[in-house]
Order: structure tokens, then C-alpha cells, then sequence
């Protein structure tokens, strides 16, 4: 491109820098517009002015909570020293495993809570686990809040790890009326049941179709 | 060069639509990848990132497959591309020492629509998105446009 001065007087490489970014701007706009505009529209769409975060830290302060001068601290020991901090309880996978063959389990005095999104639930959830995603609450209230209710303790639970969308539901739990005293966070997730070779359902709840541990 | 710049002007479309689909359809997952960041504190500011950025890429996906406002939608591009860049370089670098190991063997899911990927192959995927923004600077690629401009360029 020349830099011939225009009739104007001002060099055709500066128009044309004006030009994009005069452009830019309108496709900034237009763009802005769309997208809240999607987003309302779409059933998949956030609530923008929803705290989806109850819990507060983010994976990538857990990340650095081992730099503390206090000395190394354990994913495990971090997740305790959180759920301490709520008033939730963390179980290990024994203790778990241990609740989920009480016999109260089968009488919904002992319930267990699938945290994770509905396509996860599918793929495979602890059998007999009510759903309920935390991001999407409304959708699970009228089956689950009144379970949790009526139960003794209630195991809560997500993939494990990084995983904090057990500790949101637990809160979210909490929040809506249930005792923390009920509320069991179990930290390793459906990852370590799967390690630890316990049974796994597919499908909706109570649908049968059991994957059997490993011999 | 102009068959090639209209390539890359449908290449640079089509990933951004498909990148800006997969997180728009997934946003509670972008959402958790977003807050990775730490990028501001108010869950309103988190929110609207997490419900806008994927349907603004849809958005600049579609005007450079149509061929519509090019060379502004380039610029838009390469205003995203570059602090996601820097912001994901940085989350790495976090991982890394972490984790204690090698730069290019760090893998995480940066929130770019693609999943997890090792970060030497992102940042190089992000070096290539970019050089292919700068190149419909120009003007190159008008083919098959709609409208190139959606401004009037000046009169030479």
C-alpha cells in the first residue's frame, strides 16, 4: 500500500489503519451483541449474575496451597482442611465404601449424591446415587431436597482430584436447609471408587445395568 | 496468494467456529476452566466472560467464512489470541513448577475449546491462528466475500 497523501491531505496507510480498526469496532459491538444475545436464548445459557462458586478457591489457588510456609500440603489434606473450614465432613473411600453396603442405603436413610453433569451421571454413577448438578439446581430440588431431608447422612460426591463440584452441592445442600451434620463430602470421587473397583451403574438411576468390578 | 489467503481466511473461520461451538454447548465447563485463570473476583464479570467469549468466536468464525468485515475481525482475533496466549503461557509455567517438569511436557485443558493438549503444541496452534490473522490484514482473501468491507476503504 502507498502512503500517497489522499485529496484530504491524510496518507492511505492511515486511512486504511482506521479503517480496520473502525471496523473492529462495530465487529466488537456486534459481536458483544450477539453473544448475550445467545446466551439468552440458548437453554444451555448462564446465569450471569449467579454465584456458580459457592466454595470460593479456585483449582489454581489449590494448586499453590502447597507453597505455604506451613510445609507441603497434600491435595487430601487441603480438601480436609476446606471442608473443616464449611462444616462439611470428608470421608475416605473405606469409609465410604463401608456407608454405601450399610443397610440403611437401600432405605434412603443413607443417601449418596452425584454431583457431576447429566452426560457423567450416564456414563456411570455409584449405583443407586440421586443426580444433581449444581449448576443446573432447579432441575433436581423436587427429587432430591426432600430425600435429604428425611436421611441421616448423605455422601456427596464429583470425579475426585481438582474436582470441587461435590463441595458446591454440599453447599448449595446446606444452604437450602439440610444439617451439615449430615453432609459427608466424599474427596477421592467416582475416580477412586472406580480404582477401588466398587460397582459402577450407566444410565438413569436404579436402571440395572451394572458395570461389576474388575475379578 | 489470493487462493491462499482465501484458504486461510476459511481455515482461520472454521476453527474459531468450531472452537467457540464446543464451549458455547459446554459453558459450565468453560466456566470452571475460565476461573482456573483467577482473572477477576466478581462472579458476574466471570459469568458474562464464560457466556460471551465462546458466541463472540462463533461470532468472528462466521464473518470470515462469509467474507464480511475481514480485516476488523482479524484484529478482533489477534486482540483475543494475544493475552489468552500470555494467560495460558503463564498457567503453565504455574503447572510446571507445580509439578516439577519439563515446559512441553505440561498438559491441561486451557479453556480453548480444543481439550487437553501438551502446551508446546497449544502455543504453537496459537502462534499459527495468529500468523494467519496478520495475514488478512492486508486485505488479501476477498474472494468469495460477502461483503470484505464493511467500511468503505479510502479512495487512492
Amino acid at each position: 500500500m502507498k502512503d500517497n497523501p489522499t485529496p484530504s491531505g491524510v496518507p492511505d496507510r492511515l486511512l486504511a489503519v482506521r479503517q480496520i480498526f473502525g471496523e473492529f469496532a462495530l465487529v466488537a459491538v456486534l459481536g458483544a451483541a450477539f453473544a448475550f444475545a445467545a446466551n439468552q436464548i440458548s437453554p444451555l445459557g448462564l446465569a450471569l449474575t449467579r454465584n456458580y462458586f459457592p466454595t470460593g478457591t479456585s483449582p489454581s489457588v489449590r494448586l499453590s496451597a502447597g507453597d505455604t510456609n506451613s510445609g507441603p500440603v497434600s491435595p487430601t489434606q487441603f480438601l480436609a482442611r476446606q471442608m473443616q473450614e464449611k462444616g462439611l465432613q470428608l470421608l475416605d473411600d473405606n469409609q465410604t465404601a463401608r456407608l454405601f453396603r450399610d443397610p440403611r442405603f437401600k432405605q434412603d436413610i443413607i443417601i449418596f449424591v452425584d454431583a457431576r453433569d447429566e452426560d457423567r451421571y450416564q456414563r456411570g454413577h455409584i449405583p443407586g446415587a440421586y443426580e444433581f448438578d449444581p449448576y443446573h439446581p432447579e432441575k433436581y430440588f423436587d427429587t432430591v431436597l426432600p430425600l435429604c431431608q428425611k436421611a441421616e447422612q448423605i455422601v456427596v460426591y464429583c470425579n475426585g482430584g481438582d474436582c470441587d463440584d461435590s463441595e458446591s452441592a454440599a453447599l448449595l445442600l446446606r444452604d437450602v436447609g439440610i444439617s451439615n451434620q449430615k453432609l459427608f463430602v466424599f474427596g477421592g470421587g467416582i475416580t477412586e471408587w472406580m480404582t477401588n473397583n466398587l460397582p459402577v451403574e450407566t444410565g438413569a438411576r436404579n436402571s440395572g445395568n451394572l458395570r461389576k468390578p474388575n475379578p | 496468494m489470493d487462493a491462499a489467503a482465501v484458504l486461510a481466511r476459511w481455515l482461520l473461520g472454521a476453527v474459531f467456529l468450531y472452537m467457540g461451538l464446543s464451549k458455547a454447548l459446554h459453558p459450565v465447563d468453560f466456566l470452571k476452566l475460565l476461573r482456573q485463570y483467577d482473572l477477576v473476583q466478581s462472579s458476574l464479570l466471570v459469568n458474562s466472560m464464560a457466556a460471551t467469549l465462546p458466541w463472540f468466536e462463533v461470532f468472528c468464525g462466521l464473518l470470515l467464512l462469509l467474507g464480511v468485515a475481514v480485516r476488523g475481525t482479524a484484529l478482533a482475533l489477534l486482540f483475543m489470541l494475544a493475552p489468552f496466549t500470555v494467560l495460558v503461557f503463564h498457567r503453565a509455567l504455574l503447572l510446571q513448577s507445580a509439578l516439577a517438569i519439563p515446559f512441553c511436557a505440561v498438559k491441561f485443558d486451557c479453556g480453548c475449546g480444543s481439550g487437553t493438549e501438551f502446551i508446546c503444541r497449544k502455543l504453537l496452534e496459537n502462534f499459527l491462528l495468529f500468523a494467519l490473522s496478520i495475514a488478512l490484514l492486508p486485505g488479501r482473501g476477498y474472494q468469495f466475500s460477502l461483503r470484505f468491507n464493511l467500511i468503505k476503504p479510502p479512495a487512492s
